[in-house]
């Protein structure tokens, strides 16, 4: 192999502390090296045309470029390869900007480790073989988990752009977290009658499928080829006969079951719909509080439901979609606020989450529209905000910011003003965090034109006064310690990852962070990808985001899947196991411990082989580290290619 | 061995139905004991089962492999039938366990330091405590406490952990996990460099003639192994320290949450390499990670068998 060197500047990213001329020079003296050269940038047209050249003048057959990290320009120099005529795996890249000059200041010591890099790369380029991909047909339709403003915007715009959409929800009902919202910020506008339209849409879509009160079992299969198992959870209801009448919930003596779309501000019916505007609406029945199924009595809905619809011994059901794509859109849950002794750790009736004073503001919530003190039903006059619970704060394990609390709180303090207008809102902030479009104005209004008082400290501790609580914090501004008396404490909780999402991340094979959050493919240039192909991220399962964020990433999400399905056959990806036949002895320890099912056991000539299912595999080589005789390599990166990497940095 | 006659009218018994059992007689000396395959009625009458028998008969088992077989089993050898279930390399219904509950083998290298020389062996007779062996007209007393196998000392498994067919009573041990892995320990705690320069003298002897490799019930891999293969080219055939212990540690590897220390590759070691030490150690980790240990529960899966996302006491995700 006639290999050619390519030292890349990268301006004076790499030149400032490598010698890149030296290194060229020293790769020069590495085996099957026959050319090598310095370039200022390798990744543009002329550095790339350089290659080119250097590959028809010099009959290169392949190719090693010293620059940045693979995951962003690795395909740059693949197609650059093959505009040269070359297979695109003779190609290896050595990282020397992340991996050197990025991180250590040595010229001399930066330079040698360039060298060792590439002598790295070009032992195993010696190695490499060409690989061809093959073409695979693709299932034009979708899947979008979690049926938020994000979800339900995703669903629509695929809809929209003509596939046959899947939308699972895991509630009765699709709308997500703004379906609980009273206004938004910052125009102060309805929520449901911003999303109403929205959730109309989707259950009106002729391609859209929505499975309500579902969740995701098993996931099997690929980019283009999922087949993904769903769960129909027992709701006790015929849905096909309900028709959301609600005569069933209003005749339903049992009263005391949660309330969970009122964030347990109040309790409901066994069988309850959730909201007027619910999408689908329709009833369910909570089996914990129901007393047909408890103790098999009452029975009241099955008797006055008109369409017969009720059936006390529904079972779980099992559904599997076939789609060839997946988007998440699983949004957040609030943070277990009640690790904060300091605010009553939940023993104060009157210390409430904002998603609960939302609730309390909405005129279809459980006061309808009064703001009430859940210990006596009066009216407060002195309300207190607290931001930054479960955010920005690293002793309860949430060192993030949420994002949006900010903004929410000078809206509800806000609407306090215009529901109760002799009222005093006092807002404990640490900073104010309001980089939108017109989002740093609105909270100058919620202090200048509404008499919000923003208090600059954190709250050491709140207790109560006889029917009142006081807060106590401290003013930072003033450098004096504030206690002011409270009918309502609302505390702004932060947001964490739903509840179950690292279970569906697993099921989805994508990564996600510290805080259960989903890891999107790339910071910058890849927010709503994942590493794995043909699953995509919407909305705030990537990180907190408010409404405008989540519809955005909804839209871009579906562009994604839009884009993917343009084609209609996709390549595989050639960097995948293979078996070597005479080598496997058929232990089939290879197939217990892939991850994906990729491996399966096959009949050679009357023996057990294992056989690797090449559009499964995801070449993350575990089969390759648990065959003992090496039976089982993966492509691009066999046991040989990385021995000849080691070998090469380790000389003796 | 007390119950010989009974264990051996259970092999008679059970012969009729079987291709062949596995077990020992006297070998070429009176000190040693060999494999013995057992076909016939009067082979039985040679059957021998003694503390001379340290072959770990399990090893045959896998080449065999469609046959219907019986083995004789101490109770670390059970523990290798038992793995080699598990990982569904022989089959339940075709082998036939036959157990005893076992006191312990002797060393052979302890007694040839004791001896000296053991190229002449006239006699040997061994009994509960006593091992009397008479070489080149010498008469020698040894007590079993001195030649006694280490992984006997420590013995947790005395009687075959499974069985179809059992000879007398069980023998109880009172030896805990934590005396098995005493010496490993001690050895840990051994400052880097003299724990290197350990290896390095040890492993130098070593002539590569992977006799360990062979005598290993769980090496499986037999003709595809790595240490002679090209593709892939794991080991050069260098005559160099470096590629006769990365062949121990990739073998070390290979056996984790396997190894069921039985002993044979360190018995085999022609230059008495500790070679056994590696496989302890990573058996401790095992332990400790997974709380698993190998060759005990047909129906457990090994952990290192098993893909979970996220494993109990593995924190990627706090460091």
């Amino acid at each position: 192999m006639k290999i050619g060197v390519f030292v890349c500047h990268c301006g004076t990213n790499i030149e400032g502390t490598v010698d890149t001329a030296a290194v060229a020079a020293a790769s020069r003296e590495f085996p099957g090296v026959v050319f090598a050269t310095d370039t200022m940038y390798a990744c543009s047209e002329p550095g790339q045309d350089g290659i080119i050249e250097a590959i028809k003048e010099h009959k290169l057959d392949g190719v090693v470029v010293a620059s940045c990290t693979p995951r962003m320009h690795e395909p740059t120099f693949r197609r650059t390869l093959e505009r040269a005529g070359l297979n695109r795996y003779l190609f290896e890249m050595a990282n020397i900007r992340e991996h050197v000059s990025w991180i250590g200041k040595d010229r001399e010591a930066n330079t040698n480790k360039s060298a060792d890099l590439v002598r790295m790369a070009a032992a195993k380029l010696l190695k490499n073989r060409p690989l061809f991909s093959k073409q695979f047909p693709v299932n034009k339709s979708v899947m979008v988990v979690g049926g938020g403003v994000a979800g339900i915007q995703a669903a629509l715009d695929c809809a929209n752009g003509g596939l046959k959409v899947v939308l699972v929800e895991k509630d009765t009902t699709i709308g997500g977290k703004m379906a609980k919202l009273d206004k938004t910020f910052p125009t102060v506008d309805c929520s449901s009658c911003v999303l109403g339209p929205l959730m109309v849409d989707v259950a009106q879509h002729p391609n859209i499928n929505l499975h309500a009160y579902s969740e995701i079992e098993e996931v099997n299969g690929y980019v283009g080829n999922f087949e993904i198992k769903v769960k129909k959870k027992a709701s006790y209801v015929d849905w096909d006969a309900c028709t959301g009448c609600g005569l069933c919930v209003e005749k339903c003596p049992s009263r005391k079951a949660t309330d969970f779309f009122n964030e347990k501000l109040a309790t409901t019916k066994a069988i309850n719909i959730p909201f007027p505007q619910a999408i689908p609406k329709k009833a369910k029945i909570d089996p914990d509080f129901c007393m047909k199924i408890q103790k098999d009595k009452c029975g009241v809905c099955a008797k006055v439901c008109p369409s017969e619809a009720i059936d006390f011994t529904q079972k779980d059901e099992f559904i599997t979609e076939n789609v060839g794509a997946v988007v998440a859109a699983t949004g957040f849950d609030l943070f277990d606020w009640t690790v904060y002794g300091q605010y009553g750790g939940g023993k104060y009736p009157d210390v409430i989450t904002s998603l609960q004073y939302e609730r309390m503001l909405s005129a279809s919530g459980p006061s309808e529209g009064h703001i009430k003190r859940p210990s006596d039903g009066k009216e407060p006059k002195n309300v207190v905000f607290i931001q930054c619970v479960g955010s920005r704060d690293k002793s309860v394990g949430r060192p993030y910011c949420s994002g949006f609390c900010c903004m929410y709180t000078a809206k509800q303090t806000i609407l306090t003003k215009d529901h109760i207008p002799d009222s005093q809102s006092h807002v404990f902030y640490m900073d104010i965090r309001s980089p939108g479009k017109l989002y740093d104005e609105f909270t100058r209004r919620a202090m200048e034109e509404y008499g919000a008082n923003y208090i600059r400290g954190r709250v050491s501790m709140i207790y109560p006064k006889g029917d009142n609580l006081v807060v106590r914090g401290a003013d930072t501004l003033m450098g004096a310690q504030v206690e002011i008396d409270a009918d309502l404490v609302v505390l702004a909780v932060g947001a964490e990852a739903s509840v179950g999402a690292t279970d569906l991340a697993k099921k989805l094979r994508i990564s996600y962070d510290a805080y259960g959050f989903f890891m999107e493919g790339h910071p910058k240039l890849k927010p709503v990808e994942t590493n794995t192909a043909g699953v995509y991220l919407a909305g705030a399962c990537q990180g907190p985001k408010d409404i405008p964020a989540s519809v955005a990433q909804g839209s871009a999400a579906a562009s994604k899947v839009l884009g993917l399905f343009s084609q209609d056959m996709l390549a595989s990806d050639p960097q995948v196991s293979v078996v070597d036949i005479k080598r496997c002895i058929g232990c089939g320890k290879c197939i217990q411990t892939c991850p994906f099912g990729a491996i399966k056991e096959i009949d050679f000539r009357g023996m057990k082989k294992a056989d690797v299912i090449e559009t499964i595999c995801q070449g993350c080589g575990i089969c390759t580290s648990t065959c003992p005789q090496g039976a089982v390599q993966l492509q691009h990166f066999t046991d040989n290619q990385i021995l000849a990497e080691v070998n090469a940095i380790c000389r003796f | 061995m007390q119950n010989l006659e009974d264990l051996k009218e259970q092999v008679r018994k059970a012969l009729p139905e079987l291709d062949v059992v596995i077990g020992w007689t006297g070998g070429y000396d009176p000190l040693h004991a060999t494999p013995h395959f057992i076909r016939r009625d009067e082979d039985i009458d040679k059957l021998q089962v003694n503390a001379l028998c340290v072959h770990n008969l399990a090893t045959y088992l896998p080449s065999m492999r469609g046959k219907k077989v019986g083995i004789i089993v101490k109770g670390c050898d059970s523990r290798s039938v038992v793995e080699l279930l598990q990982e569904k390399l022989i089959d339940r219904e075709d082998v036939t366990i036959f157990g005893f509950g076992c006191t312990g083998v002797v060393d052979q290298t302890k007694i040839r330091r004791i001896v000296g020389d053991v190229g002449n062996i006239d006699s040997c007779e061994v009994s509960g405590s006593e091992v009397k062996v008479s070489a080149s007209g010498t008469e020698h007393k040894l007590a079993m406490s001195d030649v006694l196998s280490e992984k006997c000392a420590t013995c947790r498994y005395p009687n075959a952990v499974l069985s179809d067919h059992f000879a007398g009573a069980e023998i109880t041990s009172t030896a805990t996990f934590e005396d098995g892995y005493k010496d490993v320990v001690e050895f840990e705690e051994k400052p880097e460099e003299e724990k290197f320069g350990f290896w390095l003298k040890e492993m130098d002897r070593c002539i590569r003639c992977y006799a360990c490799r062979n005598a290993c019930p769980m090496c499986v891999c037999r003709d595809h192994c790595v240490a002679q293969s090209r593709d892939p080219h794991w080991l050069s055939q260098e005559a160099h320290v470096r590629d006769k212990w990365m062949f121990q540690v990739i073998h070390a590897y290979h056996l984790a949450g396997r190894c069921t220390e039985c002993g044979e590759c360190q018995r085999a070691c022609p230059v008495d390499i500790p070679i056994l030490l590696f496989k302890k150690k990573m058996n401790k980790e095992i332990k400790e990670v997974f709380d698993y240990e190998a060759g005990i529960n047909p129906d457990a899966t090994p952990p290192l068998m098993t893909f979970k996302a996220e494993e109990d006491k593995i924190t990627e995700r706090k460091w």
